[in-house]
């Protein structure tokens, strides 16, 4: 297998007092798009910055392509940046902020002439050449930083909250864009958002991490069916969280009933959390549901309808449903076996991995 | 390595820092202690605090200040206040702040000729049967021109605190229901008071110590603490006096510098606190 | 509101009017033939001739515009170098210790800058003339040029001297290309004003010019203290037109630019939808 890009190895990360990140390993190799997802303050951007070189770790080593990377200066890294409000240099055009990276590089101007207008072609800017930058909207400012950062060619590219300041039409754009961006350069990107629509969208592969920690990373399908806890299923998409007991393989009991669930290897009678998604879980009558609560109220959301309920113990209860359904009515939910999800207390992600390991081959 | 080299431009900046900032002051102390034989004494301090004349001059200087500083204020703020409602006001701005760039002593030199004996002011009092009065070398010519020197530099911090502020404030507060009146007690006023303070500080300490005006329009009649420093370095050559002088000037101006600072720290921590709701 | 408004108009014209007063007075007499600024006698372009004629006059204004120009220019490069390095200082601690150094000169009365300059020389053996007097306004112009650079500077969103790093600039290239054309306006700014000072100082000149070297202000404080001469309004007029002409032409390549920039977000804003 090729080298990976970028390997972190035990890398720590103190600002004063502060530990912004706590022991960090992980790989990544060429040609996948990676999300870095996490509130603010979770390190995530921390990562960025010290694979850029803005950055230097406390203790721990970067490697980039099999290389230490710890003492190269950011401008000696094969590596570019899109800022989260794009660093669009104000004093320079369209065509100058593009072509920035090349003139530094003192590369003959015709050469840049024309790749610069081949890079704003492929970001749909050829026209703009001659703008300034505060005549751009945001989502022309949005393709000059992609220009900037993809014409130097680097082997990676970190895009950190970048599309944070547009709308969301445009956004959910954007995130076609830079997927078919990624493809056809085939390319390394690394994005950071703490969105976790646009982590879920456009990712191979997610790094959700809190408090200077990963907790969990997986392909976007794993993570979200599988948070490894109540943070991260939390995070993840809307849940349903409640409190309830594994009382052995395959058999949890939660608000008072047992039902028959996916999960394994577990101690017996171990407390744990259960995870239902609001979109797994069907409406209907009271005496077809597996569990029966009372509609609270409801939002129309287009596609579906939001409604919250209350169960018996006052649990809340998120649940899409495709047709209106009566407040204040009692209705019933079914789920299948497969849609419950059980999560230990403090289970680390290495622990997780293996206890799945025992039981999904069977 | 790249660390020091970063700081060499520094140099420079911080040689100007040390000849021309702290040794002059620390050289204006030190003469304040010689008198005029160059011998070691404190009597320059003795002489300043027992003397009524210094003393006297001191509060005079202090009180024509004051009144030139809330002259200014009070004829700066509403044109502020105004400018900040026309329409192409940068342009009116500058318009205000050219004068300034107008040498000084050529605007003393109209005013000689406006307010002097045979002047247009006593031309005018003459027609309408007042009859010509002695305008030039007085208290008032003196205030008159160094308020009308001063009115640009209150002008300008006062108008960019206006400018600052968000005219949905002003909404909001006739909205809430205050009147014109109360919109500017209430919110324009202490919003704009970092302005104002800035304004004071650039025409007070001036004005303690103008000297050329003083002799020029007051015709040594006022005598302040800057004419009396310029009279001991360039006339009676006595240096350690004019620097005597010199040094309680500076004890002022740090005074009210640091009286300003303080209250422009407290300011901050409200504006933070409620940016933090 | 309406008439509110009026009362304003009024008041400004009131202030513009009271501003304007004593300049238009000087240009007014420049173009009378008495030799007092009391009444018009009869319309002549002669004080403009005699202000032509006397080589002293002109050579001074010539040596102010020079010593202005050659003050501001050091003192601008000097300051911008202060603001960058007061910039660079991380503990705030000694930030605040250098900004609160460099403003002693800004709030310090003339009189007290003159003084203690002169003790300075004196102690050091200059002698005072051109030199004493350039050293001057080098020194009280440095203060304003850091004011007016420092905040540019802090305004400078990090991100951008990051993002010249990553696009593979070094340190002197980030200087070159990002800061410094970045601050460019603050730089600008901080020239005009050291350069207004140098032209508007007479106290501090007053203090430390020898008998050799004389700036328009204390050659016009020792010719007003003899008498008027109508050459001097002659003088006033034309230096008075020139800013004039600089403050318009300054203002109508402003409006051009924001106009232009204006239709161009209208057009980006169009092409969005």
């Amino acid at each position: 297998m090729a080298t990976p890009i970028i390997e972190f190895h035990n890398v720590n990360k103190f600002f004063g007092d502060f530990q912004a990140l706590k022991n960090i390993n992980f790989t990544l190799d060429q040609g996948k798009f990676y999300s870095l997802l996490g509130p603010s303050g979770s390190g995530k951007t921390t990562i960025l910055r010290t694979i850029a070189g803005f950055n230097t770790v406390t203790s721990g080593e970067v490697l980039f392509q099999g290389k230490p990377q710890n003492d190269v200066p950011a401008n000696k890294r094969r590596v570019n940046t899109i800022f989260q409000n794009y660093a669009l240099f104000p004093h320079l055009n369209v065509f100058d902020n593009v072509a920035f990276g090349l003139s530094i590089r003192h590369v003959a101007k015709a050469e840049i002439e024309t790749r610069v207008m081949d890079t704003l072609k492929m970001v749909r800017l050829q026209e703009l050449a001659n703008r300034e930058i505060n005549e751009l909207s945001g989502g022309q400012q949005q393709r000059v930083a992609i220009a900037r950062a993809i014409i130097n060619e680097p082997e990676l590219l970190l895009l950190d909250e970048p599309l944070s300041a547009l709308d969301k039409k445009l956004r959910q754009d954007m995130q076609y864009e830079l997927r078919e961006l990624q493809q056809r350069l085939g390319i390394t990107f690394v994005f950071v958002t703490h969105d976790q629509e646009e982590a879920l969208a456009m990712s191979d592969e997610i790094f959700v991490m809190d408090a200077g920690e990963i907790l969990q990373s997986g392909t976007p399908v794993d993570i979200y069916d599988e948070p490894i806890n109540h943070f991260v299923a939390d995070f993840i998409g809307e849940s349903n969280i409640v409190k309830g007991t594994m009382i052995k393989d395959y058999e949890v009991e939660f608000v008072g009933k047992r039902f028959e669930c996916a999960d394994a290897g577990m101690r017996p009678n171990e407390p744990v959390e259960i995870v239902l998604r609001p979109e797994d879980l069907d409406v209907t009558t009271p005496d077809k549901g597996k569990l029966v609560v009372q509609v609270d109220s409801q939002l129309f959301r287009g596609d579906h309808f939001e409604v919250v309920a209350y169960d018996a113990d006052h649990n809340e209860w998120l649940i899409h449903s495709t047709n209106p359904v009566e407040e204040d009515k009692d209705i019933g939910l079914f789920f299948e076996p497969e849609d419950i999800h059980v999560m230990r207390f403090n289970e680390k992600e290495a622990d997780f991995d293996a206890r799945l390991e025992t039981y999904e081959g069977e | 390595m790249s660390n020091t080299a970063k700081r060499l431009y520094y140099i420079p900046y911080m040689l100007w820092i040390i000849l021309f900032v702290i040794a002059p002051v620390a050289l204006i102390i030190y003469q304040s202690f010689f008198n005029l034989d160059h011998q070691f004494t404190l009597g320059n301090y003795a002489a300043y605090f027992t003397s009524g004349t210094y003393l006297r001059m001191t509060l005079n200087s202090f009180w024509y200040a004051l009144i030139i500083t809330v002259a200014t204020v009070l004829i700066s703020y509403p044109a502020a206040l105004f400018l900040n409602q026309l329409k192409h006001k940068d342009l009116w701005l500058l318009l205000i702040i050219l004068p300034t760039w107008i040498n000084l002593l050529l605007k003393a030199y109209a005013f000689i000729g406006i307010f002097g004996q045979n002047g247009s002011v006593n031309q005018f009092l003459g027609f309408i049967g007042i009859g010509p009065k002695q305008i030039l070398f007085t208290d008032f010519s003196f205030i008159f021109v160094a308020t009308y020197i001063e009115i640009p530099f209150m002008i300008l911090p006062i108008y960019n605190a206006i400018a600052e502020i968000d005219p949905a404030l002003l909404n909001a507060s006739r909205d809430l229901g205050a009147t014109n009146w109360q919109t500017l007690t209430r919110v324009l006023l202490p919003l704009t008071r970092k302005g104002v303070v800035a304004g004071v500080q650039a025409v007070f300490i001036p004005s303690l110590s103008l000297f050329m005006l003083t002799r020029l329009i007051g015709g040594n009649r006022v005598i302040t603490l800057g004419t009396a420093i310029e009279e001991h370095f360039l006339t009676t050559m006595n240096w350690g006096m004019g620097s005597t002088i010199g040094v309680i000037l500076i004890v002022m101006m740090f005074l009210s510098m640091a009286l300003t600072a303080e209250r422009r720290h407290k300011r901050k921590g409200i504006g933070t606190g409620a940016k933090e709701k | 509101m309406q008439k509110k408004n009026k009362l304003g108009r009024l008041y400004l014209v009131f202030v513009f009017l009271v501003l304007y007063l004593p300049i238009a007075y000087l240009i007014y007499f420049s173009f009378s033939t008495g030799s007092t600024m009391n009444t018009f006698k009869q319309f002549t372009w002669a004080n403009y001739q005699t202000l032509f004629a006397d080589t002293r006059l002109i050579q001074i204004v010539l040596q102010t515009l020079l010593l202005a120009l050659l003050s501001s220019l050091i003192a601008t490069i000097v300051g911008t170098m202060g603001a960058l390095g007061i910039a660079a200082t991380k503990r705030q601690a000694n930030r605040n210790l250098m900004l609160s150094l460099n403003n002693i000169l800004m709030v310090s009365p003339d009189v007290i800058i003159g003084a203690s300059f002169l003790i300075l020389f004196t102690m050091l053996g200059i002698s005072l003339g051109f030199g004493s007097v350039l050293a001057s306004h080098i020194a009280f112009s440095i203060p304003i040029v850091v004011l007016m650079v420092l905040p540019r500077i802090q305004e400078m969103d990090h991100a951008l001297i990051d993002a010249a790093y990553d696009l593979g600039a070094s340190g002197p290239q980030v200087l070159n290309r990002v800061i410094l054309p970045f601050i460019t306006p603050g730089i600008v700014a901080g020239y005009f004003m050291a350069f207004t000072y140098s032209l508007d100082d007479f106290a501090v000149t007053f203090f430390v010019t020898g008998n050799g070297f004389a700036t328009l202000s204390v050659e016009i404080y020792s010719r007003a203290r003899q008498g008027i001469s109508l050459e001097i309004n002659a003088l006033s007029a034309l230096m008075f037109l020139f800013a004039l002409v600089l403050v318009l032409v300054y203002f109508f390549i402003q409006l051009h630019q924001t106009n232009r920039q204006r239709r161009n977000k209208e057009k980006a804003g169009g092409a969005a939808k």
